[in-house]
């Protein structure tokens, strides 16, 4: 595939030498080596550290050049992907933001409700325009779930947090 | 007792009612969702944890077995009627089986698919029961230097094997790596990397990553690829059975599969896409019918097919005995068994004897189950593939809900997952591999644990580490793969540099 996701992605790099570079900072706050078995706890954290950073470099080194970071293809369902490489802004921050949608409502909406939710912004990320039926959807089968997997053991919290906890 | 008395001893395990019940509960959760788009076995695995939590472990392990083999067998099925592999194994079956339903003979490819998982997974669950006893006696001569250097060399290799590129898959294992070492240290108790967050004391849990990285990631790009152009699902038609024809096509391959898949299985780095590989080379040049491949031809069905299978049972043997995982898939399992608090090793076939042969045995009869339940109900699990594609993955979005808040209804494990996802979406758009991600995060700390284990033994000299013969020989695979291949390419380089064949990188 000749059209790339963008010519000159030098922000990947830069996250990995990023992450070597927490690591690193990590690795001074911990001892190095000690008395007993000659390795201490920060050995094994400054080696990664430092191979991050260097194979961010190289990475770099490779942006540079302008080497293609080929699309995968043949993973993704019905082709889709093979024949338009686009980002579509649209779909992307809705799928992002309907993942967010749990860290704000799970603890006080419950399961069921978070799972409406979640369940119609990602539907419509992917084009669905029924947004009724899908919050439908996603609460029926959001409480399904709930009672499914409880009866199986699983904890998900209370059902409707806001009911039970005043 | 002789391994013929363990494994007898372990199908009285996995012949207990409650035990049957699980193997067959694990098939068909474990079909039901690996038929969904893009859902691997690891995933799958990953998604139904929380649902052993309230399990004994035996009993655990013989429902994740049918979890494994129903999720292999609803994988293929996608990879054929919808062309959407959901791991790299099944990205052979993908290719001829869904041109053999394009043209009307789905039912034969996923009878062929069923049949050789089938007989794949009893000859090489069979292997598995007498090399992997095999191996953990051999396993017992590895001092902490010999694990540390084969963990070495696991790292070097996954990171060339798996993906496009090996700088790019190096990179995953690295970054795998720095995760696995946030939390409590084991060896002194400090806290690394946690910047004071109680949450990150326990570490980054491995189910949150991979459910992140595989399906958040996974929906996040497919969303912004931008709205569907329907492809469309093939019908199943043709008869549910094959033909003579068909079975005279597919016996062979199916042998042949098999003999490649297991042993390549059982390498340290052998996982799933090699030997599927090659099975599809050499059964195209072995068949009569070359010219029908690309158009579907059974043979690319069937060996490849097989392969995949053989190779999963071969896995265990190195997870079994070693603890060591070559595929996101043993991965999780070793994951599973850390939960139970069980380390694989060769001690493990001293200590819990009766866990290992009850799972072993479970192989057996969750493939046998998978062959008498699903060749009948393809047509049911078809019809979940007929759920549109916006309600669909937001289902997908629901079940890994599911899967994080459930493990301890924690927000942290919320926004971790929220963050894991992102990075899943980055890694997939600039084609990074994910599974050495997570090979990275299990292995990391074990073989943290055998360096600093050879060095207090050695009393800090690093020449220990190359002391051994085992130890000197897999280091030096480990730098050779890692200098080989840049060497090669640039020998070849003079006479018009070869292509390089294109692998892509499926969530499995």
């Amino acid at each position: 595939m000749n059209d790339r996701v963008a010519p000159r992605p030098w922000w990947v790099p830069a996250g990995v030498i990023g992450f070597g570079a927490v690591m690193l900072y990590g690795a001074t706050q911990l001892g190095q080596s000690d008395a007993h078995s000659g390795v201490g706890p920060g050995l094994f954290v400054t080696i990664i550290g430092i191979a991050l950073i260097l194979l961010g470099t190289a990475l770099g080194v490779q942006v540079a050049r302008g080497v293609a970071f080929t699309s995968t293809e043949g993973a993704d369902a019905y082709d889709e992907v093979d024949d338009e490489d686009r980002t579509h802004r649209g779909p992307l921050l809705l799928a992002i933001a309907s993942l967010a949608a749990p860290l704000v409502l799970m603890q006080a909406a419950g399961f069921p409700l978070t799972a409406a939710v979640v369940f119609a912004g990602i539907a419509r990320a992917f084009g669905s325009r029924r947004p009724v039926v899908d919050i439908l959807t996603g609460a029926v089968l959001g409480g399904v779930a709930w009672f499914f997997f409880n009866w199986l053991g699983v904890n998900l919290g209370p059902f409707l947090p806001w009911l039970t906890e005043r | 007792m002789s391994t013929l008395d363990l494994l007898l001893h372990g199908f009285g395990v996995a012949f207990q009612p409650v035990n049957l019940l699980m193997a067959f509960i694990g098939s068909l959760l474990g079909t039901a969702i690996g038929v969904l788009p893009g859902i691997g076995p690891a995933l799958t695995i990953a998604l139904l944890m929380p649902v052993t939590t309230s399990l004994e472990p035996a009993s655990a392990f013989i429902m994740f077995a049918g979890i494994l083999y129903g999720a292999m067998y609803g994988g293929s099925t996608t990879s054929i009627l919808l062309n959407t592999p959901g791991e790299s194994g099944s990205m052979m079956t993908a290719l001829e089986g869904n041109q053999m339903a394009r043209r009307g003979r789905g039912a034969a490819a996923l009878a062929t698919a069923a049949i050789g998982s089938f007989v794949a997974g009893t000859i090489g669950t069979l292997a598995l029961s007498f090399v992997a006893p095999a191996v953990s006696e051999l396993a017992f001569i590895f001092g902490p230097e010999d694990y540390f250097a084969l963990m070495v060399l696991s790292f070097t290799t996954i990171s060339v094997v798996l993906g496009n590129s090996p700088l790019r898959g190096a990179i995953a294992v690295a970054v795998g790596l720095g995760l696995g070492v946030i939390g409590i240290d084991a060896q002194t108790g400090q806290s690394r990397l946690t910047f004071g967050s109680l949450d990150l004391l326990d570490g980054i849990p491995f189910t949150i990553v991979l459910v992140s990285l595989f399906a958040v990631g996974e929906i996040i790009y497919v969303a912004s690829r931008g709205p569907e152009r329907d492809g469309g699902i093939n019908p199943l038609s043709g008869g549910i059975w094959m033909t003579r024809e068909d079975w005279k096509r597919s016996w062979k391959p199916w042998l042949r599969g098999t003999a490649l898949g297991f042993p390549i299985g059982v390498l340290p780095a052998g996982g799933s896409e090699i030997p599927t590989f090659l099975s599809y080379a050499v059964e195209k040049r072995l068949s009569k019918h070359p010219e029908e491949f690309g158009s579907g031809a059974i043979e690319g069905v069937a060996g490849p097919e097989a392969a995949n299978n053989a190779a999963a049972a071969g896995i265990l043997v190195p997870l079994l005995t070693l603890g060591l995982p070559t595929s996101a898939t043993s991965a999780i399992l070793l994951s599973a068994f850390q939960g139970y608090g069980l380390q694989p090793g060769p001690l493990l076939f001293v200590n819990n004897a009766e866990l290992v042969w009850g799972l072993i045995a479970s192989l057996y009869i969750g493939n046998f189950m998978l062959i008498v339940l699903n060749l009948p109900l393809a047509g049911m699990w078809v019809r979940l593939l007929m759920i549109p594609r916006p309600q669909l993955y937001a289902g997908i979005v629901i079940f890994a809900l599911v899967g994080v808040w459930g493990l301890s209804t924690s927000w942290f494990d919320l926004l971790l997952m929220f963050a894991m996802g992102l990075l899943g979406y980055a890694m997939r758009l600039y084609d990074f591999p994910a599974a050495p991600v997570l090979i990275g995060l299990i292995l990391g700390p074990m073989a943290e644990q055998q360096l600093r284990r050879a060095l207090a033994i050695s009393q800090g000299d690093p020449v220990a580490l190359v002391s051994t013969p085992i130890s000197a020989t897999l280091l030096g695979l480990a730098l050779c793969i890692v200098l080989l291949p840049p060497l090669l390419r640039h020998l070849a380089r003079r006479p018009a540099g070869g292509e390089r064949r294109a692998v892509s990188r499926p969530a499995p």
